[in-house]
């Protein structure tokens, strides 16, 4: 019983802390981005599996996990509002060659982190020929080239 | 943030630009309430640290417990107790209550000159020195989470009580 409470709340908790982090933080890995995921997945190794290492405490901690994380999204698919909850909103960042500044500084983004997609997914050199820059729901930044 | 900037557009996509202000302040509330918890942490909320070390005394002096009153389960901590008797004469120590029946005692130092249980408490005597205080060490470990009530007695006058709060 106490694996399973273990995995649900490292489960809740985890989903908070990256709620808390945006979704941003791990959208495009850096080396210390990498890094820091391993250190994240060491630690919360730990708590979860505790003192026993056995292969049914193992297997009873990943059945949880994905009990929770297949439930979670088959909730998403049956309620809207949830999924939107959940996911959030993609949302534009910039708009006919026009950078929304104020949006970027919440989402925590730079022109260069925009102008970096864009030379990197279309090729493109300036921000006038952007039509669209999106912040996907998973953090990476799409963009729309103008014609 | 300017008026236009606030506008939900529709075409790329959908947005909901206030939900997604709800989704950036809680991120802001989030990261503020996490800077919180470390300097907590630092403080000594979760264990170790200034907020968690306490030193309850008898108010005669005579008995002296060094612990954490606050730790996690799992987690092993020293409690060292300090008796006031008579130069060179035994004391005897009477460890009780939840938190010495629940938690393991990992390590005692020294030994005990003698020691044997006591209803569900533990009866040891220990030799003491020129200045007539005796030292116990102890370090302690238990997988409870919650509330343990510990006590300490010397004799029929003699108690300290204390709680340690253990976390997840």
């Amino acid at each position: 019983m106490d694996s399973i409470l273990r995995a649900a709340g490292m489960y809740v908790a985890l989903m908070l802390l990256f709620r808390v982090a945006g979704r941003r933080s791990l959208a495009d890995l850096t080396t210390f981005d990498f890094v820091l995921l391993l250190i994240i997945g060491e630690a919360t190794q730990q708590a979860l599996l505790g003192e026993d290492f056995s292969f049914t405490n193992a297997i009873l901690v990943i059945a949880t996990l994905i009990v929770l994380d297949v439930g979670l999204s088959l909730a998403k698919l049956n309620s809207r509002p949830l999924a939107r909850l959940l996911d959030g909103h993609a949302t534009l960042v910039v708009e006919q060659g026009r950078f929304l500044h104020q949006r970027m500084r919440r989402a925590r983004l730079t022109e260069d982190d925009i102008l970096e997609s864009a030379r990197d997914s279309q090729g493109l050199e300036r921000v006038e020929q952007i039509k669209f820059a999106i912040v996907e729901r998973n953090g990476k930044i799409s963009i729309i080239p103008r014609n | 943030m300017n008026e236009d900037e606030l506008i939900s557009r529709h075409h790329p996509v959908n947005e909901d630009m206030p939900r997604q202000h709800r989704v950036w302040r809680f991120e802001r509330v989030g990261w503020y309430t996490l800077v919180l918890l470390v300097i907590l942490a630092l403080a000594g909320l979760f264990g170790n640290g200034p907020l968690s070390d306490a030193q309850p005394v008898r108010t005669d002096g005579r008995i002296e417990v060094d612990y954490q009153r606050l730790t996690h389960t799992g987690n092993i901590d020293n409690l060292r107790i300090t008796v006031r008797g008579a130069p060179g004469e035994q004391v005897i120590l009477l460890l009780g209550r939840t938190l010495l029946q629940t938690a393991s005692i990992e390590t005692m130092q020294p030994q005990p000159q003698m020691s044997r249980s006591h209803g569900k408490a533990l009866l040891m005597e220990l030799g003491t020195g020129k200045d007539g205080i005796a030292t116990l060490y102890l370090t302690l470990r238990s997988e409870h989470v919650g509330i343990l009530e510990g006590i300490v007695r010397a004799g029929q006058a003699s108690a300290v009580n204390f709680s340690t709060f253990l976390y997840p």
